[in-house]
């Protein structure tokens, strides 16, 4: 096994975080490693197309959209000494990313809506970094208010986007091209590319304030 | 400059403690605070360990009996809604006919009157259309995605409630609307008449349905029947958007529409 990035690890062309903690979504297992998805999760097909993202492990994190934990779980393995703030509106998921935290102590699950910041603003402190992860047709709107609200100035964030929901009209292309532009007036892109063929239609942002 | 935090206030630089479980749930400021939550309220704890502990049992706390209550209120909620829409509606269609009726007679106040009335029951209706598209797309993503929340949102009245939709075999689904031509179809059967049972109920407003020829109609709405059972399902038990299910039915339209 080879550590790619920080309790990332590689082996035979899968995906693996060092993980005291057993199966959370039906992953595989084995001795100390689970198994990353990149079909279920969005950073995993990032890491797998060979994109890094370089963590200490301590970084405090903000991730908008957690669902019902399938990423941010891998999250909370490579970010062992950090703390990941995981906020989610949707009731149904919410039950299954509540198991996954109170088995976690560096997660603080938050039932919120991510377009309304204001809501949890005395919750959130300031964060190192923002995965956001939201189908919805204002998610470039969401992460730049939360941007507004809690990433620090050195901090950087990642957005997976999903063309269908801001617009099942025009082309995908179109509306990436569209949104990236929308990114780069304000921030600072670090790279972006699509998730094919893991994901259909979805395109990761990585940028910094 | 007052800040609520979650565990207390900040009142022109003077912190005051407040129980936790309040302070958590009115933790609003309508702008982004001047300085690091962390920072003000790590004092307050033993160490950087009890800070993160103390607010993660507060969350998981509030969280869970915020989640509970709303997994049992919301689909009976959206009935309500289908319910008074459908309502609203009809008496709309009712007015609009009685006042077409006056008009061809008379032009006055009177008709303005009911024209206003008229308006106004369309804007309430659109309110709530709004209304049961917002909460649909939270508690049933994957139907609402398949139908639209109105189309949805009528299934799930016919139903009776989420879990009793769950329960249905996508037989019942497909015909769901049409019961009182199904029982005309099944009884004239009985007699060892002809008889033509229907293909579609509710779900027969679906574009994908109503675009296509008479002779595929019946095949797209067996189709789209069987998928919707099985996205209720994973509204039901998962709640999370899956793609392929809507992928799945876009393309046995595209094959049918050839």
């Amino acid at each position: 096994m080879k550590e790619i990035m920080r309790n990332v690890y590689l082996k035979d062309g899968n995906l693996f975080t060092k993980s005291r903690y057993g199966s959370h979504y039906g992953e595989k297992v084995l001795s100390g490693y689970r198994e990353w998805i990149p079909w279920r999760s969005k950073l995993a097909a990032m890491i797998l197309k060979g994109y890094r993202i370089s963590f200490s492990g301590k970084e405090k994190l903000l991730y908008l959209g957690a669902a019902s934990g399938t990423t941010v779980s891998h999250l909370a393995d490579i970010l062992d000494e950090g703390i990941i703030y995981a906020v989610e509106y949707a009731a149904k998921p919410f039950v299954k990313l509540l198991e996954l935290a109170k088995e976690r102590e560096n997660i603080v699950p938050l039932l919120f809506d991510a377009s309304k910041p204001q809501i949890y603003s005395g919750i959130v402190e300031k964060v190192d970094f923002i995965y956001q992860d939201i189908s919805q047709r204002n998610q470039i709107e969401i992460l730049e208010k939360n941007i507004d609200f809690f990433l620090k100035k050195e901090g950087s964030f990642l957005i997976m986007v999903k063309a269908r929901s801001i617009d099942s009209t025009t082309s995908p292309s179109e509306v990436f091209k569209e949104v990236t532009r929308r990114i780069e007036e304000k921030f600072d892109l670090l790279a972006t590319d699509s998730l094919e063929p893991y994901h259909r239609d979805h395109i990761f942002i990585y940028g910094k304030i | 400059m007052n800040w609520n935090l979650w565990f207390g206030k900040l009142e022109d630089n003077k912190l005051n403690v407040v129980d936790f479980h309040i302070a958590f749930q009115n933790a609003q400021n309508d702008s982004p605070l001047p300085f690091n939550l962390f920072e003000v309220g790590r004092s307050l704890f033993r160490d950087d360990r009890d800070y993160y502990k103390t607010l993660r049992k507060i969350a998981i706390k509030i969280c869970e009996e915020r989640v509970e209550k709303e997994l049992k209120r919301e689909d009976r909620y959206v009935v309500a809604l289908v319910k008074a829409l459908e309502e609203i509606e009809e008496s709309k269609n009712l007015l609009s006919e009685k006042l077409d009726d006056i008009r061809g007679i008379v032009e006055n106040e009177l008709t303005k009157a009911f024209d206003d009335r008229i308006k106004y029951l369309d804007e309430m209706g659109k309110m709530i259309e709004n209304e049961i598209e917002r909460v649909m797309t939270k508690i049933a993503p994957n139907i609402t995605e398949l139908l639209g929340a109105k189309i949805a949102a009528k299934l799930l009245e016919r139903a009776g409630s989420f879990e009793k939709l769950v329960k249905l075999p996508a037989s019942k689904i497909q015909i769901m609307g049409a019961e009182k031509s199904l029982y005309k179809a099944l009884s004239r059967i009985k007699k060892g008449q002809k008889a033509k049972v229907p293909k579609h109920g509710i779900i027969f407003v679906h574009p994908y349905i109503r675009q296509l020829p008479k002779s595929k109609r019946g095949k797209m709405a067996r189709f789209l029947a069987a998928k919707i059972a099985i996205a209720a399902k994973i509204d039901y038990f998962r709640g999370e958007l899956n793609e392929s299910i809507l992928e799945a039915v876009r393309k046995r339209y595209e094959e049918l529409s050839r």
